[in-house]
């Protein structure tokens, strides 16, 4: 292969545009500045132990933090550039290519990239304290997750400064992302960076589940579990059940670009409508794992800033199982269009509709227990109360998405678009900044401003409104989605316009975010006490942040909201006398998980380009990777007695 | 659901050893022997995956007694994945495993049924 040819291949003209050269430097810059800032404060033994090579649940909560909040400046770039070319008719602030790129890129980074790696920090920073345990079930195995993930967001990441974005949308349908319409890189980039994650979400699914059903401290029965950790369990589940279809599609549609098969070409009897379906089948209980762990954070956060218990416990449990149970049977409302026919199309209208049962049942439950309670107006709490009414009108309009025969006028429409954006940003992102602004101060050990942060949530919410209105109207004025221009004279601009003046507000809305926890970083107000918020569940009865061992000593749990309850017993883990603290026995450090995070992206990188040797030598590295691990027995080591009671008694919980 | 099934009282605890009387929730650290059981298991698909492949590219038998060859490798090979990997005659015992194993099969045969209900429409099957 000469020389121009390689740098065709990585450089093609689509990654040539200005902007993207800018970047290029940008990154550039800013990699080399990072590596020397490293350099010379001599931090590079430092990050090696304490970050890369952790298997420490909280550290890695941190690790998914960061990642998350990078990708959503990613994800919000992407939003604000297609919604600058379509505020007026006729824009060419990009190229239709390019258009194309960017909305593919910008779904499928908000989704794997963003979300679920805010859900799975919440669920490392906030899992094992609140089930009264010192690490999940499979700590390195946890590790492992993190740096698949890591892996599959880099080379998803890096397809646009090297051989060019995937340009099919987030859903990746055949025909297009076939290797006839779509030649080049794009396309591999993105089966195999969300394989790679994949593989990572399906282990942290089962590490999760593990943990909630055997690490629970005695006495926390199932009915005594707070709602989050309820939960995180039917999360972890329907990702157990979910990630596999998704696997399965994944793989055969590389299969088809990379080996020649055909299961979804047009061509030899492939079925492209069968990657839909995989698709979707997985899909759909995505939706619901992207939302209940935000029904979980609001179940904590309005009990303990209404200071009531929540209202209907037995209940919540019901409606949240119901709600896992159908969303497996309602996949086929994203593709009524197919023409299955009546039968199928009817069937899977009505068991759409039945969902929306156990959610408003969740919803009364909410109001309930704000219901003559003291309400405190937090910024955790402000996104509750803006998130009940977002949600419901976002379930409404998916009900009305679930009629058929209006499906077919809906489909692939901006009422389309406003309708999921209304349920996974008033859902889903308003609930991962309400659980930032909870747990804040038990992950880094100071509050966030809450007055900068009502800036950024009224910022947030009015900019959604904004933003997303319009969007229901252009939709029934029959503008469609992925469209990459349009012509005047439809009607459609002013709302355009609204639209993207709305995107401009909640991009502000960001801007005040990261400045909120880069100042209370610096100057934020110390959390002393470890329990800021008079909070009612285990996380709050420890130290922030909270030492390596989590408990000195595993709690007791007599009764539901379990620290509340010692509180109001004058009781607290605080008070340990010496001898009750013994030697703690904690998994150790390994770098295996980043060395299979870098083998996997190194398989990643080469097959994309389809360079056998580069792939050769990764998947070498992750078979010895995968040897090594199964056979070094030597990944514990005892934490002493004399240790624990020495940080204990630094934090003044040690009597005597 | 309030006193009853309590593990220990606070004061037990506080007498008890903690962590010796919690030593179920420990992690389990303790080395195995060699595991000669799974790496044959994983040889056992290997090849149960490259006969199903062999069988399908080189047209060696007629469609149905095809599919019916490669369903049958399927379902051997999901019986030895469920043995070695999965535990299923370890932990508590098989009665304990038969519960969420029914569950998996609804929701397996469930997905797979309905997909095939679904895409068994006019224009699909090209
Ligand atoms: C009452 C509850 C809900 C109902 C009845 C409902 C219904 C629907 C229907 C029928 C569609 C397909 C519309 C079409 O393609 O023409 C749809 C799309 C969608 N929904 Fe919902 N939905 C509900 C809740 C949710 C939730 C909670 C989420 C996520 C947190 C969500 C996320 C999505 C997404 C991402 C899409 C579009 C996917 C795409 O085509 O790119 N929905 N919803
Ligand atoms: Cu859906």
């Amino acid at each position: 292969m000469s020389f121009s040819h390689l740098a065709h291949t990585l450089f093609p003209p689509s990654v040539r545009l200005p902007d993207i050269l800018l970047i290029d430097v940008g990154l550039v810059l800013a990699g080399l500045g990072i590596l020397g800032l490293l350099t010379k404060t001599r931090r590079w033994g430092w990050l090696w132990r304490e970050w890369l090579t952790t298997v420490d649940h909280k550290k890695i909560a941190v690790m998914y933090m960061i990642a998350a909040l990078v990708m959503l400046l990613r994800g919000g770039i992407d939003a604000e550039m297609l919604r600058a070319q379509l505020a007026a008719p006729g824009a060419h602030f990009m190229p239709a290519s390019q258009y194309d790129e960017v909305f593919t890129t910008h779904g499928t980074i908000m989704i794997f990239f963003m979300a679920m790696p805010f859900i799975f920090a919440l669920f490392n920073a906030v899992v094992p304290l609140m089930i009264g345990a010192r690490d999940v079930a499979f700590p390195r195995l946890n590790a492992m997750s993190y740096w698949l993930f890591a892996a599959g967001a880099i080379l998803f990441n890096l397809s646009f400064i090297i051989g060019g974005s995937p340009n099919a949308g987030w859903t990746g349908y055949p025909p297009y992302s076939e290797l006839l319409f779509n030649p080049g890189p794009g396309e591999n980039y993105y089966f195999l960076s969300l394989l790679i994650a994949g593989m990572g979400t399906t282990m942290t699914g089962i590490n999760f589940l593990v943990t909630i059903v055997r690490m629970r401290a005695p006495g926390m029965t199932l009915m005594r579990m707070p709602l989050f950790i309820w939960s995180a369990m039917v999360t972890s589940a329907l990702v157990l059940f979910a990630f596999p279809p998704l696997t399965v599609a994944l793989a055969m549609s590389l299969f088809d670009r990379v080996f020649g098969s055909s299961f979804f070409t047009l061509a030899h009897g492939g079925m492209p409508m069968m990657y839909v379906n995989l698709f979707w089948l997985f899909g759909h209980p995505e939706v619901y794992i992207l939302v209940i762990p935000l029904f979980g954070v609001f179940s904590e956060v309005v009990a303990t800033f209404s200071k009531k218990q929540l209202f209907g416990y037995p209940i919540m449990v019901v409606s949240i199982l119901a709600i896992m149970f159908l969303s497996y049977g309602t996949w086929v409302h994203h593709f009524f269009t197919m023409g299955a026919g009546p039968g199928v199309n009817v069937f899977f209208g009505l068991s759409t509709m039945l969902i929306a049962i156990p959610t408003g049942v969740k919803i009364f439950n909410w109001i309930f227990t704000m219901w003559g309670g003291r309400v405190q107006y937090t910024v955790a709490m402000l996104y509750q109360l803006a998130f009940i009414p977002t949600f419901v009108i976002g379930g409404a309009t998916g009900v009305l998405l679930a009629v058929v025969p209006a499906d077919y006028q809906f489909h692939n429409s901006y009422f389309l678009i406003a309708h999921f954006h209304n349920v996974i940003i008033g859902g889903t992102l308003f609930g991962l900044l309400s659980a930032l602004y909870y747990w804040w101060p038990k992950m880094f050990g100071m509050k966030l401003n809450e007055q900068q942060g009502k800036w950024a949530f009224w910022l947030f919410f009015i900019g959604f409104w904004v933003t997303f209105t319009p969007q229901y109207l252009l939709g029934l004025k029959g503008m469609t989605r992925r469209i990459y221009t349009y012509p005047s004279g439809l009607g459609w601009h002013n709302l355009n316009v609204i639209s993207t003046v709305g995107a401009l507000i909640m991009g502000a809305g960001f801007v005040v975010l990261v400045f909120n926890l880069v100042w209370s970083y610096v100057y934020g107000e110390r959390d002393l006490t470890g329990d800021p918020w008079d909070g009612r569940t285990l996380e709050w009865s420890l130290p922030s942040p909270v030492p390596e061992y989590n408990f000195a000593r595993i709690p007791v749990v007599h009764s539901r909201d379990a620290w509340w309850d010692m509180k109001q017993k004058g009781q607290s883990l605080a008070a340990l006398r010496p001898e009750d603290v013994h030697d703690i026995e904690m998994p150790k450090n390994s770098p295996i998980p980043f060395l299979l995070g870098v083998a996997f992206f190194v398989v990643g990188f080469g097959m994309t380009f389809k360079w056998w040797p580069i792939v050769i030598v990764g998947g070498l590295g992750i078979v010895l990777c995968l040897l090594f691990t199964g056979f070094d027995y030597d990944d514990h080591h005892h934490l002493q007695a004399d240790t624990v009671r020495q940080s204990e008694a630094s934090l003044g919980r040690l009597q005597g | 659901m309030s006193e009853t099934n309590q593990a220990l009282t606070a004061e037990q605890a506080y007498q008890e050893d903690n962590d010796s009387a919690l030593g179920f929730l420990k992690p389990q650290f303790h080395e195995e022997k060699f595991p000669t059981v799974q790496i044959w298991g994983y040889i056992g698909s290997l090849v149960l995956t490259f006969a199903a492949y062999l069988l399908v590219m080189n047209h060696v038998l007629p469609p149905v007694a095809l599919l019916s060859v490669i369903l049958t490798l399927a379902v051997i090979q999901a019986g030895l994945q469920l043995g070695v990997f999965m535990h299923l005659k370890e932990g508590r015992g098989l009665a304990w495993q038969l519960i969420p194993l029914y569950l998996v099969f609804l929701i397996a045969i469930g997905m797979v049924g309905m997909s095939i209900w679904i895409m068994l429409f006019k224009s699909g099957v090209s």
